[in-house]
């Protein structure tokens, strides 16, 4: 996970993201080969120096170039050879979450909200937030319970009514999270029916199977 | 090969009845389906579908240029290690 968030709600100040990882040098000028983890490759470096993951060295990032396959060519300051390039392969590239710049009106950084506490409207706590996906049908939560268990929610006004990033808490609405496993609102017939069409699909009948054409 | 015209969209016919009456109730229920390989249809725009994808299940909010799709497109099965650095998101 790119994400580094402070466990500790009151250290959450010094909350850092991961914005990039040296994959490689490039070159005998001591150029590195960064694979980047912002929205925008060559964001990598426009919020300041960085900092290695232990936090102990500081990076001035000069992005030079895209590669072919999604990485970028980037100088370091002090950062001259070929040598000094490779002995900084797999170092990952921290910033603080402080120097991001402020979102817009009802727009939320991922890194702000994962984490976050989830609890229903009633006050019944969920989980946690485990990451924000979208798979091309809309922005979804998912939330990862004390059990173990994967739940999503579609990240709407309506099924996400209260965002609260100083009480590091998300209220969601209990009846739109999606948990595995049937509901018990499920009918019987839906359940046989879900069973027959799968036990017809892995039959491979090419026949009729149920389904509707047209 | 593309699948006979004259057949029409598959879909498969429990999905639809349950459609139906998520329409007919009004409320804007998300319909659980594991049947990732039905044809989304007009009639399902502005429903809400949680497709499963072989451990969990994704909400689908069924929009106009959706269909034709097949509802499995929406769920991926596969692990996804994306990054969020400096991503945003705002409520749909």
């Amino acid at each position: 996970m790119a994400v580094d968030m402070v466990e500790d709600p009151e250290d959450a100040g010094d909350a850092r993201v991961c914005v990039g990882v040296i994959s490689g040098a490039h070159g005998l000028q001591g150029l590195v080969r960064v694979r980047p983890f912002t929205d925008v490759a060559e964001d990598v470096g426009a919020y300041g120096p960085v900092q290695s993951e232990d936090g102990t060295r500081e990076f001035a990032l000069d992005v030079r170039n895209r590669t072919g396959k999604g990485q970028i060519l980037v100088a370091i300051t002090g950062v001259g050879d070929r040598d000094a390039a490779e002995a900084l392969k797999g170092e990952k590239l921290y910033v603080s979450r402080d120097r991001l710049p402020s979102p817009d009106e009802g727009e939320f950084y991922h890194a702000d909200l994962v984490g976050l506490d989830v609890v229903t409207t009633e006050g019944q706590a969920l989980g946690t937030v485990r990451a924000l996906h979208d798979f091309g049908a809309g922005e979804m939560l998912e939330i990862l319970d004390t059990g173990g268990r994967l739940g999503t929610v579609m990240f709407t006004l309506a099924a996400v009514p209260d965002i609260d990033l100083a009480a590091r808490r998300v209220t969601v609405d209990g009846a739109a999270v999606l948990w595995p496993g049937n509901d018990p609102s499920d009918s019987a017939a839906d359940s046989v029916a879900d069973s027959a069409a799968d036990s017809q699909e892995n039959s491979g009948d090419s026949g009729p199977d149920g389904g509707v054409d047209g | 090969m593309a699948r006979s015209v004259w057949k029409g969209p598959f879909v498969d016919s429990y999905l639809l009845k349950k459609a139906e009456v998520a329409r007919a109730s009004g409320r804007n229920d998300v319909i659980k389906t594991w049947s990732r390989r039905s044809t989304i249809l007009p009639q399902f725009v502005g429903l809400t579908f949680g497709v499963y994808n072989g451990h969990k299940f994704i909400p689908v909010l069924v929009t106009e240029n959706m269909v034709g799709q097949k509802f499995g497109e929406f769920s991926p099965t596969r692990t996804y290690f994306g990054h969020q650095a400096d991503r945003k998101s705002r409520r749909g």
